[in-house]
């Protein structure tokens, strides 16, 4: 877990030797970064794959399914017209905020440690 | 009806510079003037970046894109908004936790090389002179169409390119970020009201959507074309199967094969390479707020488009019943189809609220104009006042003299841009408003989609990502977009065409692949391993937030 205290605090690189002011003693560990950087990975690659296939696969349903640009859905509405004005955009979304909430998740338990956080913790942002 | 309009414009013009005015930046700081000192909330962000984002290329291309073409129309808003998942997912909260000015200063810093800096900022720049210049193109013609004067002896057209121009950088002068983000997220707002509150209309007076699109169907797809002279309509050849006719509902209305592909990995990464909507990630306050932020975008970008699919083909079929009832319609129209699609939302403004209804939607179309150029012009001066004045031409500069040199870049490269427009002047309305806003724009994505965007994201996710291989990888991406672009128009819009009009699919992995190879056999920073403590470590974000916490607690122990 990140934060022991017992190494060098973070420095910004760009400020020479200069350290960054420490509020709280934050600092992250090499090994963790490392660890919570290939899990987020995992976690962006994964919904990309996700985001690319939907996103290749209406084009691909429309070259291949009759039924995605002659059928009805919504009143008038093929299956591709209704995923196309509507459809896409709910799923861009959801897809966004399930990876948002699932790195966010991943970096708050892999990185920084609970015990330093202030009993009234809430997750708030500033 | 002049002067209304005149009124309202003055009213808006004057509202925003004294946004400018009120908001300015705080003391003589580059991280004030810059990045509205690092303290834009969540959502307030969100606004300002959908204002950035939306431009007349959204607000009227969209609808307009729809009514000529049906479904194929929708995925110009598809690319538009999908941009926006692969930032959420690899680039938001890395570049912001990184923490710099703009993408040059990201990638000379990451990757420790001023000729890498220097690079971006030539490719920077190229990519939003072709943004801004269409968006002053496009504020001329709304003035034109709005207004019909001009002023002090300019033609409509010259008034409303000067006008925008002199008023828009007036308000990234004075007011910096923080008076360009908080005007951003307001004219975003007004855009989504216009749109909102057409949409009401139109559905209240009992247009039913489904039923609409299956009546719209129900024949091939026509469009006015001018034939030896004469307005006529004509049908419109589907694209997918050739010698028959295209629906609206139905795919082939304007993309082949390929093009909806070409088309929306254009859109998808040249999102990722926006100087004007990534810099507005360095002003989240934690790498953790960037992400949040872009959920927000994602969220208001499907309202927003989903919205503009629906006028679009509300247009199409409510504009034709109309023509019977309203005279002023039959110079606009070949047989119940407009002219120029781009009036669509125009038109129906009027059918639904008469001339204060064409106001509202015209000077919705203003608004979405000048906020994306006031982001471009901070993009701009972030990019020529910090990372060439600061950085090369007055390294011991003061702060006073840095934001200086910025404002004085953002006037610059406002004038080169208004000449530039001036000079660009469509002979007649009609026959190039769509392919001198539309076409520019799409440039725009493909060269920041080809150049920038495969560079940027190898930088994040790829410790050996070196500064020959980033330059080799920018310089293969431009190069090949332009030369692919350059060669389209003698390919035409079919097969090969498609993809020549829309390059990334070709110039972005060739760059990539550069990239790597080039990486490979140079070496990365000596400091790689702590850099990407910077980049995707959380220190700089928990130290954000306790010292907030700390903040509100003194704060609520003085109440106490």
């Amino acid at each position: 877990m990140a934060s022991s205290g017992a190494d060098t605090p973070w420095t910004d690189p760009d400020e020479g030797d200069r350290r960054v002011p420490d509020v709280g003693d934050e600092y992250d560990m090499p090994a963790d970064v490392d660890a919570a950087f290939r899990t987020v990975r995992r976690v962006a690659v994964g919904h990309f794959v996700v985001f690319l296939g939907v996103v290749v696969a209406v084009p691909i349903l429309t070259l291949t399914v009759d039924w995605w640009s002659e059928g009805r859905l919504i009143g008038g509405m093929t299956p591709s017209f209704v995923m196309a004005a509507v459809g896409l955009y709910v799923f861009f979304f959801l897809i966004a905020a399930g990876a948002a909430t699932l790195s966010n998740a991943v970096e708050d338990r892999m990185l920084g440690s609970p015990e330093q956080e202030p009993p009234d913790r809430d997750g708030a942002e500033p | 009806m002049i002067a209304a309009s005149l009124a309202v414009l003055a009213g808006l013009l004057v509202a925003v510079l004294v946004a400018g005015l009120v908001l300015r930046p705080r003391g003589a700081s580059t991280l004030e003037f810059y990045l509205a000192g690092r303290r834009v909330g969540v959502v307030t962000n969100a606004c300002a970046i959908c204002g950035d984002y939306f431009s007349a290329a959204s607000f009227l291309g969209v609808a307009a894109a729809v009514y000529v073409s049906g479904l194929d129309g929708v995925w110009y808003a598809t690319g538009f908004a999908a941009g926006f998942v692969p930032v959420l997912l690899f680039v938001a909260a890395p570049l912001r936790r990184f923490g710099e000015f703009s993408i040059p200063d990201f990638l000379g810093r990451r990757l420790g090389s001023e000729g890498v800096r220097l690079a971006a900022v030539t490719v920077v720049q190229l990519v939003i002179l072709s943004y801004l210049v269409p968006q002053a193109v496009g504020s001329g013609l709304t003035w034109e169409l709005l207004v019909g004067e001009g002023v002090a002896g300019l033609s409509p057209y010259a008034t409303g390119v000067v006008v925008s121009t002199v008023a828009i950088a007036a308000l990234v002068v004075v007011g910096g970020m923080r008076g360009t983000t908080w005007t951003q997220a307001v004219q975003f707002l007004l855009l989504l009201a216009v749109f909102i509150w057409l949409a009401i209309v139109v559905l209240g007076s009992g247009f039913s959507y489904p039923d609409a699109v299956a009546r719209l169907t129900e024949n091939p797809l026509t469009n006015p074309a001018e034939v030896n002279g004469n307005w006529q309509l004509e049908v419109e050849e589907n694209r997918l199967d050739s010698g028959e006719p295209a629906f609206f509902g139905h795919p082939g209305g304007r993309y082949g094969p390929l093009g909806q592909i070409t088309l929306v990995v254009t859109l998808v990464l040249g999102t990722a390479g926006l100087p004007h909507v990534m810099n507005r990630y360095f002003t989240s306050p934690t790498g953790t707020a960037a992400r949040m932020t872009t959920v927000w975008v994602l969220g208001f970008a499907g309202v927003f488009y989903a919205l503009a699919v629906l006028l679009g083909t509300a247009a199409r079929s409510l504009v034709s019943e109309a023509v019977a009832d309203r005279p002023w319609l039959a110079d606009l129209t070949v047989d119940g189809v407009l002219r120029v699609p781009e009036h669509a939302p125009l038109v129906l403004g009027r059918i639904y609220g008469g001339e204060a209804g064409l106001a509202v939607v015209a000077i919705g179309a203003l608004v979405a104009v000048l906020s994306t150029i006031a982001g471009l012009l901070l993009a701009s001066a972030a990019s020529w006042g910090h990372d060439v004045y600061e950085r090369h031409i007055n390294p011991g500069a003061s702060q006073r003299q840095a934001v200086w040199a910025g404002r004085s870049a953002v006037l610059v490269v406002a004038a080169l841009s208004a000449t530039l427009a001036l000079l660009l002047r469509p002979q007649t309305l009609t026959a190039l408003f769509p392919s001198i806003v539309a076409t520019m724009v799409t440039w725009a994505f493909a060269l920041a989609g080809s150049a920038l965007a495969p560079v940027f994201v190898l930088a994040i996710w790829w410790r050996r990502t070196t500064a020959p291989g980033a330059v080799a990888g920018m310089v293969t991406g431009a190069l090949t977009a332009i030369g692919l672009v350059a060669l389209a128009p003698s390919v035409g819009d079919r097969g090969i065409g498609e993809i020549l009009l829309a390059p990334t699919i070709v110039a972005a992995p060739l760059a990539t692949v550069v990239t790597v190879l080039v990486s490979l056999r140079t070496t990365p920073p000596a400091d790689v391993e702590r850099l990407w403590l910077k980049l995707h470590g959380t220190a700089a974000d928990r130290r954000a937030v306790r010292l907030a916490r700390l903040t509100i607690a003194g704060v609520d122990g003085k109440k106490r």
